[in-house]
């Protein structure tokens, strides 16, 4: 199959070379520091044909001989045209400014019209960064998740937790990379902050659909997150000290314009706060990203980056725990001719968890890892003005060590265990053409192979009745040796993708995207916590399959000044990983019979304004979605309704620059309360009182919604003055909404926690914030 | 090791506010609740049965006075549990079996219980239990620090071995000066012992007591079966309210059939106690 793929590569590659056609390409970057910028669309009126730059800043198109207008358009900067005489293979650097608009709104002449009506990719947002830390932040702290959160077609599952769900999916079905390493949990202080810290953050992207054949192993969404390059004009450095946290990034060339380096840490300090409180439960987080780039010359390029963060939860001398990810990348870019060129990367990246109790008669550790490791090819050639042909080869290694126990003194009554570990093999290898059919439809058809292997070494234990969970028993044992393949997966994902022109800045796209998940998250919560842990696809465990269609009508007005998009979608998962009820999945070396596997079901649309510069900036969504599952052994094999479902949710987001010292900015979130189980009832068993519980997600929390303000003032001192300050305040939760988190009930107790009627059940309401005030100060030299 | 997640709860309960609460729900029809308990100490058998309640139903639960309330052991023998024999008022809806009868380790005990015109069965197996060492105590850093009670610092520290060669589990109750006492209402102690080392040496009690205390430990045998409800009745004690960070809880898994509510629970007991002076 591989060597045929390869073949029809060269066949590819012979064909082109026959025709007499000139290619144009380079590198895009920001004027101010050099960074390569993503997603710049490129475009050749004269012939309507375009392309965007790829994930590295790179583009190339290939047209016949002959002079062009070739217009550069990327949003929040300013549309740049050159003309350029193909009458040979051109190399062409560009570098754009950022739009100085914050004063008037910028009229331009005609200009190219933008990404989202003209590329063919549909289902996919990106975050505009310098919007976004203009917007109202929890505690000041800047969280690109929290934003993700508030993009259509994706919801979250109450505030304060980074779990995000797309389009009906469930919060481990999205794939979280930075620099293109998966980061397994993103969560601070259980998802109060994500891991991504803002200051460094060049470029993030949702794909919700129409997914890219480049990318695989998640169903719903691929959250690609990439960091600056460091800049390699000047010297400079940044940093925030904020009420929970304070940052610094460092940046500057190596050799000017050759290499560059970028340094940054972000340390959470509450721990400060209660040690001089005299509290002995300390909790503290930190982050550190580095990223180093040397560019040899324009056909070669390197990075390394590495992100390494860690939170560390201490309960007084006895009790801790602490979790974190560790990712890093290294990168060659390499253009082997004007039309062809490869990214090559090497990834490694590990999440652990730890909890011990130090203590001589029940002390002990416990640790569980995840190790990953790949290599990357991704190549893309420009075979002609009318094709872009993408095709590579991801292999990825996995070890997961679900839990070991030891214990931390000879007297604990703690003996030592260890599950075994369990090994995985992922190839991936595709092939996508992006081709121009007429001057209005544009396609992208591909196919992505994924070839997995749950490998030994491991023991497979075969049970009497696999879906047995009180009374489990093991008929056998299957050994299996290092590197003995266990079960193979091999799934057929093919991508399409059409854009449709309609003129006068109009466009409809279809998509349509097959999705396949080998790695599960062990998890029967809403919310994954960090000592969730994972599972290949396995012996029991199937992969979990997506088929996702989805259409839209685009539209931008004003010169792109107001985009606008509609998109339906529906999407089916089979195999769909759930639990059995009363799932014991922690530390069970068992853990098979309680798997679950079903039907997924999710379907819904999606509205949304979005005005992309001049002095009041924002986006208005409006997302309508339904989501279910129906699971044999869950819910009685009933139909249910998926616990993130949120049927109506409205998002609104602004900021307006009113002059050069103030900025304001606003969030407004309504939505569907979450579904719930509640009590119906209770009973007396010994001097308890349990609940007798209604069906799976029966009822529903109260509607959501709030309110978050922020004023960013830049004081205007000395202008000349290399120091800039910045000085952002914000309103949590404006209005004071007590919006639910979560429903509990108990026996009616008093203001002390003393149980007043043993025989009266009351429910409770939690609410996690009240109106929360802060403010931030930011720095740049 | 499902405490993980309550734990977590726990943390956001402290950060979070709460208040009262009233739920919209549904009437739901009552349904039979047993309880029923067999182990081979005197004094340590009864069946208990009984109707469940709405969710806003205040006091005691309705009892239901009219069943017949059989056990058979795995020899066929079959004991017949009377109604309340000695009239007491407290213990409308407890069925006791004549004196003298005593479970016996290694047998299988089955419950047959008739109400409402309904039948209801349960199995379960008398299996061993360890014998405790020996039982002491000692004052708590803690409790002296932050007592839970006032002038309740000692703690019991329990000594056993744990035979390593076979999979036993366990449930602990603790007593103070007679009555059953738990660090929460909402606490089970219960455990597997797929952790436990072979020496237990000095583990820790859950509950604290004071001088001049009579503490009692039992603890009770149990099948798997047994575990696994206990273990997800504490789950549903304790939940978080509908799978936040933890599972949606779910009805307990039981060995009761016809849709009963409860558990027929059938163990062995090693009683041990100490005087705090």
């Amino acid at each position: 199959m591989h060597r045929f793929l390869l073949l029809a590569v060269f066949f590819f590659l012979s064909f082109a070379s026959w025709s007499q056609k000139f290619t144009l390409n380079g590198y895009v970057r920001d004027a101010d520091n050099g960074e390569e910028l993503l997603g710049v669309t490129v475009y050749v009126p004269q012939l309507k044909a375009g392309t965007v730059t790829n994930d590295y800043g790179f583009y190339a198109i290939t047209l016949p001989k002959g002079t062009y207008e070739v217009q550069f358009t990327y949003v929040g900067f300013d549309t740049r045209t050159l003309t350029i005489d193909l009458s040979k293979d051109v190399s062409q650097n560009i570098e754009m400014a950022s739009e100085a608009s914050v004063i008037q709104e910028v009229v331009i002449e005609e200009k190219a019209i933008d990404e989202n009506v003209i590329s063919v990719q549909m289902s996919k947002n990106t975050l505009n960064m310098n919007q976004v830390r203009k917007l109202p932040a929890l505690f000041g702290e800047v969280d690109i998740i929290k934003n993700i959160q508030l993009l259509p077609g994706v919801v979250s599952a109450g505030e304060g937790t980074s779990a995000f769900f797309v389009r009906g999916g469930s919060a481990d079905q999205n794939l979280i990379l930075i620099d293109e390493a998966p980061v397994y949990d993103p969560s601070h202080l259980f998802g109060l902050f994500s891991v991504f810290n803002a200051d460094v953050i060049k470029d993030s992207e949702l794909y919700k659909g129409g997914i890219p054949a480049r990318f695989g192993g998640r169903l719903s969404s691929i959250l690609d997150v990439r960091t600056k390059d460091g800049n390699n004009k000047t010297f400079g450095a940044a940093g925030g000290i904020g009420l929970l946290a304070s940052r610094l990034a460092i940046e500057a060339p190596i050799v000017k314009d050759k290499s560059s380096f970028i340094i940054s840490g972000r340390r959470s300090y509450v721990d400060g706060f209660l040690k001089v409180a005299g509290e002995d439960n300390l909790v503290h987080f930190y982050d550190i990203n580095a990223k180093f780039n040397f560019r040899h010359n324009n056909k070669n390029r390197f990075f390394l980056a590495f992100y390494a963060g860690r939170d560390v939860f201490n309960f007084g001398d006895d009790f801790a725990f602490a979790w974190g990810n560790k990712t890093g990348t290294f990168r060659w870019n390499h253009l082997f001719n004007e039309r062809l060129f490869l990214n090559t990367s090497f990834i490694a990246s590990q999440f652990d968890y730890k909890l011990g109790l130090d203590d001589v008669s029940s002390g002990f550790e416990w640790t569980s890892d995840l190790q990953e490791m790949s290599l990357k090819n991704d190549l893309s050639y420009s075979l002609n003005e009318a094709n872009e042909i993408t095709f590579g080869y991801h292999l990825t290694g996995r070890r997961f060590s679900p839990g070991e126990i030891t214990p931390t003194s000879p007297e604990s009554l703690f003996t030592t265990l260890k599950q075994q570990h369990m090994y995985a093999l992922d190839h991936g290898i595709y092939l996508s053409n992006q081709q121009k059919l007429t001057d209005q439809l544009l396609v992208d058809y591909g196919v992505r192979l994924s070839i997995f292997q749950n490998v030994g070494r491991g023991n497979v234990y075969l049970y009497s009745d696999p879906r047995e969970n009180v009374k489990i028993e093991r008929i056998d044992t299957l050994y299996y040796d290092k590197g003995e393949v266990i079960k193979s997966y091999v799934n057929l994902e093919p991508r399409v993708s059409v854009r449709y022109l309609l003129g006068n800045g109009q466009s409809l796209k279809l998509s349509y995207n097959r999705m396949v998940q080998n790695t599960h998250l062990i998890s029967s919560g809403t919310v994954p916590i960090p000592f969730n842990t994972w599972n290949p696809s396995n012996y029991y465990l199937k992969p979990q399959i997506a088929d996702q269609i989805a259409g839209g009508y685009f539209r931008n007005f004003k010169d792109n000044l107001y985009e606008f998009s509609v998109e339906a979608f529906y999407k089916d998962v089979q195999n769909v990983t759930d639990f059995a009820d009363n799932a014991q999945l922690f530390f069970n070396e068992n853990l098979s019979v309680e798997y679950r596997q079903g039907k997924a079901w999710s379907y819904g649309t999606e509205w949304m304004v979005n005005k992309t510069s001049g002095k009041l900036t924002g986006m208005v969504s409006y997302t309508w979605s339904k989501s279910m599952r129906k699971i044999d052994g869950v819910n009685k094999g009933k139909e249910f309704v998926a616990n993130h479902d949120r049927r109506n949710v409205f998002n609104a987001q602004a900021t307006y620059d009113l002059n050069e010292k103030w900025s304001f900015g606003a969030v407004f979130t309504y939505s569907t309360g979450r579904p719930i189980s509640l009590s119906e009832g209770s009973y007396e068993y010994g001097s308890y009182r349990p609940d007798i519980l209604s069906e799976r997600n029966g009822y529903r929390l109260k509607d959501f919604h709030r309110l978050d303000l922020s004023a960013t003032l830049n004081p205007r001192k000395n202008l000349s003055r290399r120091w800039k300050g910045q000085w952002v305040f914000s309103i949590y939760n404006a209005y004071y909404r007590k919006n639910p988190f979560t429903i509990y009930t108990r026996a009616l107790q008093d203001e002390d926690g003393n149980v007043i009627d043993k025989d009266k059940k009351e429910a409770r309401l939690i609410y996690l914030f009240p109106v929360l005030p802060s403010v931030t100060y930011n720095f740049k030299f | 090791m499902r405490t993980l997640t309550i734990f977590l709860f726990a943390i956001v309960l402290l950060a979070a506010c709460d208040e009262p609460i009233e739920l919209d729900i549904n009437q739901v029809d009552p349904k039979i609740v047993i309880e029923g308990l067999v182990t081979d100490k005197p004094g340590y058998q009864m069946v208990k049965v009984s109707r469940s309640v709405g969710f806003y139903t205040e006091g005691k639960t309705p009892r239901i006075t009219n069943a017949v309330v059989t056990v058979e052991d795995d020899l066929g023998e079959v004991v017949s549990f009377t109604h309340n024999p000695r009239n007491h008022p407290d213990s409308a809806g407890i069925y006791l079996p004549p004196s003298g009868f005593v479970g016996k380790i290694g047998r299988t005990y089955t419950l047959h219980v008739n109400a409402d015109g309904k039948d209801f069965e349960a199995t379960d197996q008398l299996l061993p239990v360890i014998s405790m060492d020996s039982l002491k105590y000692r004052v708590s850093e803690f409790q002296v620090e932050d007592p839970r009670e006032d002038g309740k610092i000692y703690e019991l520290l329990m000594y056993a071995r744990e035979p390593q060669h076979e999979k036993n589990f366990y449930l602990f109750k603790f007593y103070r000066n007679d009555s059953l006492t738990y660090f929460n209402e909402t606490d089970i102690y219960f455990s597997d012992d797929e952790l436990l080392a072979e020496n237990i040496n000095g583990a820790t009690s859950p509950v604290y007591y004071g001088i001049d205390d009579q503490a009692v430990v039992e603890v009770y045998s149990m099948s798997r079966v047994g575990y696994v409800y206990y273990s997800d009745l504490f789950s549903i004690l304790n939940n978080d309210g509908g799978g936040m960070f933890g599972p949606i809880p779910a009805s307990p898994r039981t060995n009761l059939s016809n849709d009963a509510i409860g558990f027929f629970q059938v163990s062995a007991i090693n009683i041990s106690a100490v005087k705090i002076e």
